[in-house]
């Protein structure tokens, strides 16, 4: 047996019991049971004070019940535990954007997407702040980058062409939404959006 | 023959019904044995784990062995089942055991030390396993080790629950080392008649010393249920035996007492073997020769050393199960092996010259071929070759060679009697299945999860420790991205036996799946059963759930 197995092992002994918890949390979470994810992440994070997992278990539980100052608090403990920690700077942004603190909350999706380019929450929020800001160069970079990264991702593709249409580059949208139907035919959004975009395009000529 | 692969298929199914209310659990008396030293702080939740057993019909023998005062701890459960032992002088725990046997009347002995703790079906489930009729003498479950966090006021906090020894009886294993946990084991209490007393010269693997004597008896039934735990904090631990470990002049000397104890015969489970080395005089490398013997050789046996008179009195060995056959000098090699011979009387033989370089298993390997062989045959001895006259045989193979051509020697005598000698082949050396096992965790290390994953599962197939493996390979097929066989495999051993580490595992696959619901059913479990002392008890699907 190796030393990095050994050393799995090894941690595993002294996690068990916290990823059990914060698994639940997550749970807990994903079916909107936020009290009792509050309560899987709290001792979670008494079996794991150095994680900062549980913190944003508490994070996306504040933040979905509205409770805006628990929810930076808890996203500001990750980020203390772990300042390359991607999730809990996106956990800041979805705050910020909350309290409507638009240019803060790109900032810190921007920070999140530096950290994590794979983000997909972060881009999306980014996405929804830039409309909000009416700003589009960098976010437009970043979903064209992490499409190339991952391509045919349909959320992705849908943002790119609204945002496509949004810049004044009606020609690429539409390019990116005839990709998506071809895809999703069924993508009822992206008909719409192309509608939008032709009738943008007819009324140029 | 003794079957060194034998273990027990008992269905284990009848030994997990839950007790119920309005049956009264009657049976044998139990002695428990609990020694206690310098632990107080978890005494009490050691007791209590015995008082409120399923089964009633206990003595509990509760041995002061020195240390910290515990009379008021004891004194506090006013339950007249429990006996206390208090002695303030600190004898060891061999010692403490010992005398608690000496006053035991149960038909049963179960042990438990002071910072564990059984589950409530614990004496329950052993007992009937005991009382089903296989006529072992000897059961065991798993327990769970139970990694925690000691904080400065001694409270523990559980990280981890893990079943880390899952192991079916595997005799020849046991002759080699432990794999069953003392505080898991019951056994009749007739058989310290024929195994003795506890070792007191003893201060590390006390345990494994009874355990292999146990084993010269009986065969012993594994019940794979989880029915207590024994604490490891995570931190330096506090056992005195790891303690102990730690210093490897005192390990040695612990491990060499252990192999070369010889409990009265007859031995219905073992075979006695008879090793004759061949020197015609006293040198040193007869002394090394025989140290290496002692040193390396886990097999039960007794050494004959047939010499000259003269020769023996020059050989200052002080080493155990050593007998010298005085023989005429001058006598040939031939002459010397028959000499031993007749005074031996070993169900096997291992014919070894004074040159032989004696390693780990070298007598154990072709031994063991030679136990599972159905022809009249010899095996030649590890790191000996064609002609060496370095081999193991049958007694009666031997014997009949010899007096069929006592002029020739061994070898020609060997031929004339149509007695083969061969090296073994891989696949009849012993431990088979810790090469497969082995193989699988360099793959995991390597990365290889696939492979590891469908050797484990050949392993549960074919070989012993079924559920163990079973674990093993929906592990692997996690980590593999196969979730589907790790989802199965997960949710069979759950079904079979529900832990902590394939209630996460499947909990894992269907949060994967997206289904939250069995998910968190499946953690809540986890959770209970990490949540702290377990009240649990037999469940027949799941062979524990916490009550």
């Amino acid at each position: 047996m190796d030393t990095t197995q050994t050393n799995e092992i090894e941690k595993h002994k002294r996690t068990q019991h916290y990823e059990v918890l914060r698994e639940l949390g997550d749970c807990y979470t994903s079916v909107g049971n936020y009290s009792q994810a509050q309560r899987c992440y709290e001792k979670a994070a008494s079996l794991g004070p150095d994680e900062p997992g549980p913190y944003i278990g508490l994070g996306v539980a504040a933040l979905q019940r509205d409770k805006l100052d628990d929810a930076e608090i808890a996203f500001r403990v990750a980020c203390r535990l772990d300042p390359k920690c991607a999730r809990a700077y996106a956990g800041l942004a979805m705050v910020a954007q909350q309290q409507r603190q638009f240019p803060q909350a790109f900032d810190l999706y921007m920070k999140s997407l530096e950290l994590d380019t794979d983000s997909i929450t972060a881009l999306l929020g980014l996405f929804q702040v830039s409309c909000e800001m009416g700003s589009f160069a960098k976010v437009i970079y970043y979903l064209e980058v992490y499409l190339e990264m991952h391509p045919g991702d349909s959320a992705v593709m849908f943002a790119l062409a609204a945002l496509y249409q949004k810049d004044g580059r009606p020609e690429q949208a539409k390019t990116m939404l005839l990709n998506l139907l071809a895809l999703e035919p069924a993508n009822r959004d992206a008909a719409n959006l192309l509608e939008e975009v032709e009738h943008t395009l007819a009324e140029v000529k | 023959m003794p079957d060194f692969s034998k273990t027990s298929k008992e269905p284990v199914a009848s030994l997990m019904l839950p007790p119920t209310n309005d049956r009264p659990i009657a049976g044998p008396l139990v002695s428990v044995l609990l020694p206690t030293y310098n632990r107080s702080r978890y005494l009490a939740e050691a007791l209590a784990s015995v008082v409120r057993q399923t089964y009633r019909n206990l003595e509990i023998f509760v041995v002061r062995d020195g240390g910290d005062e515990v009379a008021d701890v004891v004194r506090s459960f006013a339950d007249s089942r429990v006996i206390f032992i208090d002695r303030k002088e600190n004898r060891g725990k061999p010692f403490s055991l010992n005398e608690a046997l000496s006053r035991a009347r149960g038909k049963y002995v179960a042990y438990l030390d002071d910072d564990d703790m059984y589950y409530p079906h614990h004496v329950e489930v052993l007992v009937r396993a005991l009382e089903s009729g296989t006529g072992g003498g000897v059961a065991y479950s798993d327990l769970y080790k139970t990694y925690c966090q000691v904080l400065p006021g001694g409270s523990r906090v559980v990280l981890s629950k893990h079943v880390e020894i899952s192991r079916d009886f595997d005799r020849f294993l046991m002759l080699y080392f432990n794999h069953v946990l003392h505080v898991s084991l019951m056994h009749r209490r007739d058989l310290l008649d024929k195994t003795g007393p506890y070792n007191e010269s003893l201060n590390i693997l006390i345990d494994w010393d009874m355990t292999r004597r146990l084993a010269f008896f009986c065969d012993f039934q594994h019940v794979p249920v989880v029915t207590g735990e024994f604490y490891s904090p995570i931190e330096e631990c506090d056992r005195i035996s790891v303690q102990r470990r730690k210093d490897p002049q005192e390990y040695l000397r612990n491990i060499l007492a252990i192999r070369t104890t010889r409990p009265a015969q007859p031995w219905p489970k073992i075979r006695d073997l008879s090793i004759i080395l061949l020197v015609d005089r006293v040198d040193e490398r007869t002394g090394d020769t025989m140290l290496h013997i002692w040193r390396h050789t886990f097999y039960p046996y007794q050494l004959y050393v047939p010499l000259a008179p003269s020769e023996i009195s020059r050989l200052n060995v002080e080493m155990p199960n050593v007998e010298f056959v005085p023989v005429e000098p001058g006598r040939g090699e031939a002459e010397r092996l028959d000499a031993a011979l007749r005074k031996s009387d070993g169900d096997y033989v291992a014919v070894v010259p004074g040159n032989l370089a004696v390693e780990e298993m070298w007598v154990e390997h072709p031994l063991y071929a030679l136990n599972n062989s159905t022809s009249h045959e010899g095996f030649f001895l590890e790191g000996a070759g064609p002609g060496a006259g370095a081999a193991v045989f049958r007694r009666a193979d031997l014997e009949r060679a010899r007096k069929a051509h006592p002029h020739l020697s061994l070898e020609a005598s060997l031929a004339a009697a149509g007695i083969p000698v061969r090296a073994a082949k891989e696949e009849e050396l012993p431990f088979q299945f810790d090469e497969l096992l082995r193989q699988a965790k360099l793959a995991e290390a390597d990365g290889n999860w696939r492979a590891a994953g469908r050797l484990f599962e050949h392993m549960a197939e074919h070989f012993q420790n079924r559920l163990w493996m079973k674990v093993m390979a929906a592990r692997a097929y996690f980590e593999a991205g196969d979730h589907v066989k790790a989802g199965r495999l997960s949710h069979e051993a759950n079904r079979e036996r529900a832990a902590v580490d394939t209630l996460l595992l499947e909990a894992k696959v269907h949060r994967h799946k997206g289904d939250f619901a069995t998910a968190i059913h499946l953690l809540g479990q986890a959770e209970q059963l990490l949540g702290g002392p377990c009240s649990g008890v037999a469940h027949p699907e799941r062979g524990f759930c916490p009550a």
